[in-house]
């Protein structure tokens, strides 16, 4: 087939095609229902809600969230091939050094052992698992929504993706989770969030490839 | 009284509005450009694989149009594209590249050659698509069809050919994702 040909062919298909803001303005919503769904249906809310909002708990969801926007932010500009990351990528090390630098005055203040009592528990390997599930729908909504964009770095993409989902979804479970020591909350949701954010880079990958 | 030659920005916001005609003579006047640029870097492919390169820059640029900003001049987009196409159909072929993307603006654009354009790949492409889809292509391609004629040859309704085309196009670049892996 001819280059000429192939342009007819291409003009021929005008049909508007939906972007990545788009896709994710109709896949979100209903990613965040079924995260919700799921969270108040198998995990729920702990008992002591009110107390742990009106103590420095409260940040446990907030400060997920903070990244998460960003990072989210960063894979929709991304998603241009010629587009520059810009603020948001200094607000992400500006943040990734802020928590390394509170975990490391935690554990000055705690110690190994203090580390070691504070994972000690079975909260831990809930916290591992429970994030990743929950965010496997806001995942799943943002790469497909993704899809339609063209990275030139597919895989980072995914990464941040995987942040965003994985941010939400521990702001979410911080909800349910009663275990308020720094160094338990620093350790261990940082760890789940990473492993929502390394499946995202992977997927992403091959997923957002184009 | 000559016409002022509308700029690319314009002709693309026109075809994101459903005007085939304007998409087409922007296509037409982006293709030489790209030539230029992917026979300067790979005369090694020969003129064949390189007007393979160009096709598959155009599939790309279609496929992902809905990536640029309106408000965003075109051309910053338009060499992004291609060059992360070229880099990877170069790649593909077992050639590192290093493609500064000033080439794309300095380069001169490449007229057609002898008879370059018969590129190998698609027609490769083509023969592994469904044979309806290879059809449609071929009608608008080839000979030139509008929708309502395709419709009424293959008695499809006008949304089927139009969604069928779409289609049609997206299998052949994943068909040329395939072969490249």
């Amino acid at each position: 087939m001819k280059t000429e040909d192939l342009i007819a062919a291409l003009a021929a298909d005008t049909r508007p095609r939906p972007g990545v803001a788009h896709r994710l303005a109709r896949a979100l919503p209903v990613a965040l229902a079924v995260t919700l769904g799921a969270f108040l249906l198998f995990w729920g809310l702990r008992s002591d809600l009110a107390a742990a909002l009106a103590s420095p708990a409260v940040l446990k969801p907030l400060v997920p969230l903070v990244p998460a926007v960003l990072a989210g932010v960063l894979a929709l500009t991304l998603s241009r091939p010629e587009a520059r990351g810009g603020f948001p990528v200094a607000g992400l090390w500006i943040i990734g050094a802020g928590l390394l630098a509170g975990f490391g005055a935690a554990l000055v203040g705690g110690g190994l052992s203090g580390l070691n009592r504070a994972l000690a528990t079975p909260s831990l390997l809930t916290c591992l698992t429970s994030i990743p599930a929950l965010s496997l729908p806001l995942l799943g909504a943002a790469l497909w929504a993704l899809s339609a964009g063209a990275p030139r770095r597919p895989g980072v993409v995914g990464w941040l993706a995987g942040l965003a989902a994985g941010g939400a979804a521990a702001a979410i479970y911080a909800f349910y989770c009663d275990q308020d020591a720094a160094l338990f909350v620093l350790p261990a949701y940082g760890a789940a969030i990473m492993i929502v954010a390394a499946l995202g880079g992977v997927v992403g990958t091959r997923a957002l490839a184009w | 009284m000559q016409e002022p030659e509308p700029t690319w920005e314009a002709l693309m916001i026109a075809a994101n509005r459903g005007d085939g005609a304007a998409y087409r003579r922007l296509l037409l006047a982006v293709t030489p450009v790209l030539r230029g640029v992917v026979r300067a870097r790979g005369a090694a492919l020969g003129p064949e694989g390189c007007e393979d390169v160009v096709q598959e820059v155009l599939l790309a640029i279609h496929l992902k149009r809905q990536t640029w900003r309106e408000d965003a001049p075109l051309r910053p987009w338009l060499y992004a594209i291609a060059r992360h196409k070229v880099a990877d159909a170069f790649r593909a072929r077992g050639r590192r590249i290093d493609l500064p993307i000033e080439d794309f603006a300095d380069a001169l654009p490449a007229p057609l050659g002898p008879d370059p354009t018969v590129a190998g790949d698609m027609e490769k492409m083509l023969g592994q698509l469904e044979p309806r889809a290879a059809d449609i292509l071929r009608g608008f391609g080839q000979r030139g069809e509008t929708v309502a004629e395709t419709a009424s040859r293959l008695r499809m309704t006008e949304g089927a050919v139009r969604v069928a085309l779409h289609r049609a196009l997206k299998s052949l670049a994943r068909l040329r994702e395939r072969m490249m892996e």
